[in-house]
This record gives structure tokens, C-alpha cells and sequence, in this order.
């Protein structure tokens, strides 16, 4: 099959584009050991089905950053094989700069057809381009197509058919190899003299062809762009988008979430049905199931948060946002960009931390990435909503707070403030000879485009499916070997136990065996041989086999919490293990074991601790080695433990 | 009037005489930063630091230490 790239600008329009001719037969694929990944979709021709490739927007091809650099490796065939035709896209409102990144890719000599996008825009500017002209000077087929409008498609897939290779626009002395060498990380001198002469050359070409350039009209995005970039009205408009972000999330998540859980439960109800009862029947709903439904519960909360975001950065918010909050960025040592990857990580590290990659400068980009996992993600959330709500009831006030929100923004908070004390000091320990670099186009505002936004968050999704689904789904399938197989002896002794008990208080025995059968599981033996460590903290064993088993996701730990405290699952799941909870008594204190300390101390673990294998994992592969997922995991720990540790002690004097 | 483009007043039409050789360089340079072109100051992020330009047809959010890199004079186009 044909493949053919999209090579462009950013904001030129060409996801867009994408995303019309491909509809829904786009797939990412990720290049054998590497996490680069290039987006394609297959378009119908009348002389065949191509393969098109989406490659991100770049302006030139002696490009830096990672995601930029993906473009150069394609078109030098470096890894995989090279593209057989390139589509370029050119904002025609903008043509200079975009044909320097034409006139380059031109030399590398790849037959090619242009597509001249926002004409419309570019025509309310008064700016006229003459495309025989333009055909002329670049010596390849160009098309005008209007990407916001579904009406010229037809000139957009004609140039799919047709390429031809192009005049060379500025001639430089052994282009590719010096291209490839500059890819290999060896410096390149005179590039700047020679971007110079491109644009003289470029400047006879758009002589040629721009008919007519009165005024360069961008007067409605200067005028938002002065509330949006002032002093107090910016920074309102910033906070209360950000929680408009959340509110949204928080409101529209909660729906799907339950029909999803709703809908396992089912699946679970049929499965004891269908199945003969034993081990498999245990393996097939405790292991498989419940790792698959942990996987994609998650999905519609990350979803909407990277919808949402979309939105803001596909209307150009967030760039504005990245532009106002560069300079506190910059002071703890990341870069105004880091904004998009630290939202993202609010919904799930592990596409966030793929985000960094449009950061240029190596430690930026690395501080970012290790800061991601301290903002609460997804699947903390449950914890704390539990925990909340079984240590603090919803109608105390702390002072003039609402107790249970005061907390839940606190846990929200501590990551944030944790995250900016870690930049700070990665950025004092770490020695910086790169320059840190900000130059960042802000493009028109524009109403977002659905179907983009939809497309882009949907691969987020899939991102968190492969990545961390496979890790959970296996993890979960260890713990529940881990909780149903124990030492043969205490086995039989939890069984005769529970037998027993069922015997006195005639109650649901199913229950009474399962949480028998826990405690005396390996897992149980886990649990019990971590307590002297987390007794500190206030936990007891049984938290600690939630603790561990909060290693496939965070939010197992739910899950646990109710088999060991016997609440059936179909019931209110956290109203059942509240009531059963708030009974339990601290043999050493008197008090209620698992009261307010105890659930504060707990919040501040789950917060600041890197439970999630997933992440760990996507951290290696973006780094190239195990060195600072290992350190995060012992330094978040750490911190982790001592947080909890202090607010055990500190708090135990109150309640 | 030869000065740099983060000294140059809001909505004054200055043009690129030069930049400054160093690693900012190309960048600006593939950016659209060329001797010949328009720029004018728009508007700044709280602070006063990044600054917003207009150059050529496009707006470019620029640190003031990188804007120091942009050899400007006042347009003689008008």
C-alpha cells in the first residue's frame, strides 16, 4: 500500500484534515521498542487504498524536540521505511514561513503534492494567492482546501492521487546528510545563514504568487488575547477555567463510571450463574473481571478530562495558558508548556507523561515527567472518596470549611505543592547546559473542532488501555492467586473457622468464608508481615493488603477494603464498608481504628506515593532506564510514608 | 531607533534589522524572525514576561531574555 505523510506547520490544520479523509480507520502504532507513535488511517482512491500518516506539526526539519523529531526520522527513513509521497499543508495566511519548512523537505527529493488550507481566513485577511503561479514555483500539484468546511474534501483526496517531485526552492550543498547528522546529535554550523537564504528565496516565490496582502487582520485574538493575557483578569479567567475543568469532569464522569460498574456486576451475576462454582468461577470474576472492569472504569473520567483539555487547546487556550504561567514555571525549573502534561496528569499520568515530548529542553522535560505522577490522578479519587467519607461526616465544618471538601482539595493540593517543591529541587541538583527555550506561536482563536478533539482524546484512552490495562489486568490476576491460595493448614484452619461462625450468627456464610479465607491467604501473610511497618501510620494488616494490592491500580484498593470488611459487592459498596469500618476499635488507643487520622494519613499516602506500576514503566521507556522510576518509587515512598506518618501523630492529638 | 525588540512600546511597527548569533539563532531565524520583517509588541503575559509579538501575519510568544536577540528599527514601510 502507498503511504503517504502530512508534513506541516503546527495549527495549520492538518489533524483536521486527518481526521475528514481517515474517518474512523485511524489507528496509532507504536514503533518495536520505542514509544514513538505516528498516527495513520487508510483514504479510498480511485487508483487504490493509501495508507496516510499523521505526523506532528513542525516548523522546520532541524528539529529538537522529541515529538518534532518523529518527522525527521520518518522522512529519512531512519525508523521504518520512508514514506512513498508527502502531502504538505500550507496556511495560506501565513505562507513564508510555512514554505521554509517545504523548501527544506523539497531537497529530500520525495515526490509531493501541497494542499493550501484556511483560504477562507486568509482571504478576510486580503491576502489573494495565485495557485497556477504557486503550482509554477514549487513544481508540484497544489489543491485549496477549507478544512472547516466538509465542501472540498474532493480537491484534498485528488491530491492524495497526484505527486510529483518538486523544484528545488533554495539549493543547499548535501541537504540529507548534513539533515541526517544534525538527527544524530552533531552540531551543524552556518544552518542559521542558511535559513536566511531560504527566506530570500522564499521571498521571490511569494512575490510571484500573493496577489494581493493589505492588512493582517487578527484583531479579534488581540482583543481576547488582552483579557486573556492581563494582569488580574488573566489569572481569574485561568483559575476558574481550571475548575470549570474539574467541575465538568467531577459531574459528567460519574454517570458512565456507574453504568460501567453496573454493568460488570452483571456480567459477575451471570458468570456465578453459568460457571460450576470453584476455582475457575473465582479466577474468571475475581481475577480477570475485576482487573478488566478496574481497567475501564477509568476510561470515560480520562476521557472527558482529555476532552476537555482538547477543547482548551484546540480553541487556543492553552497556549495562552502555557504563555502566562511560563515565567512561575520557568522559576521552579519547568517551562510554561509543562502546563498541558500536569493537567493531563489530573486524569492519567501515563499519556500525560508522553505529553513532555513537545518539550525541547532534555530537563525540562524530564522534571516534568517526573512530577506528573504527584498530581492526583483518576484513580486516587475513589480512595479518597472513600476514606472521606468514612472518617468525616458530611455535615461537619472545620472552622468556616465543609470538612469533606477541605480535605478532598487538600489531597489535591499537597500533590500540587509536593510536585512544585520536587521541580525546585531537580532543578537545583540537576546541572543545566541547555539552554531553556520558550518561543511559542499563538495561534487564532478558533471554535474547537469535535471531531478532532474526540479523535485525539480517544487515542489518550487508548494509550491507558495498552499501557497500563495489560499491567492491571495481570497484576489483578497475581492478587487474586495471592488472596485465594494460602498455607495449606491455615487454610483449613479459616475454613473450620468460618464454618463455625456461620454456625453461631447465622449470617450470610459466603462472606464469612471469604473474609476467613483472606486473612488467611498469602495475601492475608503479606499483609500481616508489612503491619509492623505501617503500624506507625495507623494501619493495621488489613489495610495492608489493600496497600499492595493498590499496586495494579490505585484504586483496587476499594475493592479489597470490601471483601475484607464482607460488604456484598452489588450493595452500596462504600456505604457497606463504612458502617463496617466505623466499628472497628484501635486496641492500643481505645479509639475508633479507622477514624479521622487514620483516613487523613491514608489520603496523604495514596497522594504522594508512586503505587502505579504503569507509570513506573512509562517512565522507563521516555527515560531509557530504570534509574528514576526505581528513585521515584523509594523518594515518593519515602516522602509518602513520612507525611502519613506525621499526620497519624499530629492528628491523633485532636480526635 | 536601533534598539531591542523587548525595549520597543506596544503596537509601534519596528522591523528586524538583525539577531544575535547564538544558539537562539536558527530557531527564530526558521521561526519567521528575518531581517526585513515586521514586528510589533502586542501585548504581555502577567509580569511582563513572555511578550507577545507580531511577526510578519502570525503572533509569536517570545521570554524577554529571548526577544533581547532581535536587532529592531522603527518601520520606515507605513
Amino acid at each position: 500500500m502507498k503511504r503517504i505523510a502530512l508534513i506541516g506547520n503546527p495549527n495549520c490544520g492538518k489533524s483536521t484534515l486527518f481526521n475528514r479523509l481517515t474517518g474512523l480507520s485511524q489507528k496509532t502504532s507504536n514503533l518495536p521498542g520505542t514509544t514513538v507513535e505516528s498516527t495513520t488511517g487508510q483514504v479510498k482512491l480511485k487508483s487504490g487504498t493509501v495508507e496516510l500518516i499523521d505526523l506532528p506539526g513542525i516548523y522546520s526539519l532541524f528539529a529538537q524536540a522529541e515529538d518534532e523529531r518523529l518527522v525527521v526520522s520518518t522522512l529519512l527513513g531512519i525508523e521504518g521505511p520512508k514514506p512513498d509521497a508527502i502531502v504538505f499543508i500550507i496556511d495560506g495566511s501565513n505562507i513564508r514561513r510555512n514554505l521554509l519548512l517545504v523548501s527544506q523537505v523539497a531537497e529530500l527529493r520525495i515526490p509531493s503534492s501541497c494542499i493550501l488550507t484556511m483560504a477562507d481566513t486568509a482571504k478576510r485577511r486580503s491576502i489573494d494567492i495565485d495557485i497556477k503561479a504557486l503550482e509554477n514555483e514549487l513544481g508540484i500539484p497544489v489543491a485549496v482546501v477549507n478544512p472547516r468546511s466538509d465542501k472540498n474534501t474532493q480537491s484534498a483526496i485528488l491530491s492524495l492521487e497526484n505527486q510529483t517531485i518538486g523544484k528545488i526552492i533554495s539549493h543547499n550543498e548535501n541537504f540529507e546528510p548534513r539533515l541526517r547528522s544534525f538527527y544524530e546529535g552533531n552540531k551543524e554550523r552556518g544552518l542559521s545563514e542558511e535559513t536566511l537564504k531560504r527566506y530570500t528565496d522564499i521571498e521571490k516565490i511569494v512575490k510571484k504568487v500573493v496577489i494581493s496582502s493589505q492588512t493582517r487582520n487578527r484583531n479579534n485574538t488581540i482583543k481576547i488575547d488582552k483579557y486573556v493575557t492581563h494582569p488580574i483578569f488573566g489569572v481569574v479567567i485561568f483559575f476558574l477555567v481550571m475548575m470549570a475543568l474539574f467541575q465538568g469532569v467531577f459531574t459528567l464522569a460519574s454517570g458512565p463510571m456507574d453504568l460501567i460498574e453496573t454493568a460488570f456486576g452483571c456480567v459477575k451475576m451471570q458468570i456465578d450463574e453459568f460457571l460450576p462454582n470453584g476455582m475457575w468461577a473465582d479466577f474468571v470474576r475475581d481475577g480477570i473481571l475485576s482487573g478488566i472492569s478496574g481497567v475501564i472504569v477509568f476510561v470515560p473520567q480520562i476521557f472527558i478530562l482529555f476532552f476537555l483539555i482538547g477543547i482548551l487547546e484546540d480553541s487556543g487556550y492553552m497556549v495562552r495558558a502555557s504563555f502566562i504561567t511560563d515565567r512561575i514555571m520557568r522559576k521552579i525549573g519547568l517551562n510554561g508548556r509543562s502546563i498541558i502534561p500536569l493537567v493531563g496528569g489530573f486524569a492519567c499520568a501515563i499519556p500525560s507523561i508522553m505529553a513532555t515530548r513537545t518539550i525541547k529542553n532534555k530537563r525540562e522535560r524530564l522534571i516534568t515527567m517526573l512530577v506528573v505522577p504527584l498530581m492526583s490522578c483518576s484513580a486516587r479519587l475513589p480512595v479518597y472518596f472513600l476514606l472521606i467519607s468514612l472518617a468525616i461526616p458530611a455535615s461537619s465544618f472545620w472552622g468556616p470549611f465543609h470538612a469533606q471538601t477541605f480535605v478532598m482539595t487538600s489531597a489535591y493540593f499537597a500533590g500540587i505543592i509536593l510536585a512544585l517543591i520536587f521541580a525546585m529541587i531537580y532543578k537545583i541538583i540537576g546541572n543545566d547546559k541547555e539552554k531553556s527555550e520558550f518561543i511559542l506561536e499563538l495561534p487564532t482563536y478558533q471554535s474547537p473542532r469535535i471531531q478532532t478533539v474526540i479523535s485525539q482524546a480517544w487515542i489518550k484512552c487508548r494509550t491507558f488501555l495498552s499501557e497500563a490495562g495489560k499491567v492491571i489486568i495481570v497484576i489483578s490476576m497475581i492478587l487474586w492467586a495471592l488472596s485465594s491460595f494460602g498455607p495449606k493448614e491455615a487454610m483449613k484452619n479459616a475454613h473450620l473457622k468460618a464454618v463455625e461462625m456461620t454456625k453461631i450468627n447465622k449470617v450470610d456464610s459466603a462472606q464469612i468464608h471469604n473474609t476467613q479465607k483472606l486473612e488467611a491467604s498469602y495475601a492475608g501473610h503479606l499483609g500481616k508481615f508489612i503491619e509492623p511497618a505501617i503500624k506507625p501510620l495507623g494501619y493495621d494488616w488489613k489495610t495492608g493488603i489493600a496497600l499492595i494490592s493498590s499496586f495494579a491500580a490505585r484504586e483496587v484498593f476499594v475493592g479489597t477494603m470490601s471483601t475484607l470488611f464482607q460488604t456484598p459487592e452489588d450493595d452500596d459498596q462504600v456505604k457497606g464498608i463504612r458502617t463496617k469500618m466505623q466499628a472497628e476499635i484501635n486496641p492500643d488507643t481505645g479509639k475508633p481504628l479507622y477514624g479521622v487520622p487514620y483516613a487523613i494519613s491514608l489520603i496523604f499516602f495514596y497522594a504522594f506515593a508512586l503505587q502505579c506500576i504503569s507509570t513506573m514503566a512509562v517512565i522507563k521507556k521516555e527515560t531509557g532506564s530504570w534509574t528514576w522510576p526505581v528513585a521515584l518509587f523509594f523518594i515518593y515512598g519515602g516522602i509518602a510514608y513520612i507525611g502519613a506518618f506525621a499526620a497519624f501523630r499530629i492528628l491523633s492529638h485532636y480526635f | 531607533m536601533n534598539t531591542t525588540a523587548n525595549h520597543i512600546g506596544i503596537n509601534e511597527i519596528y522591523e528586524i534589522r538583525s539577531l544575535k548569533e547564538n544558539d537562539l539563532t536558527l530557531k527564530l531565524a526558521e521561526m519567521g524572525c528575518v531581517p526585513g520583517t515586521e514586528i510589533v509588541k502586542l501585548y504581555t503575559a502577567p509580569g511582563g514576561d513572555p511578550i507577545a509579538f507580531r511577526i510578519d501575519s502570525y503572533i509569536l510568544g517570545l521570554r524577554k531574555s529571548e526577544a533581547e536577540n532581535i536587532f529592531v528599527k522603527l518601520s520606515e514601510l507605513e
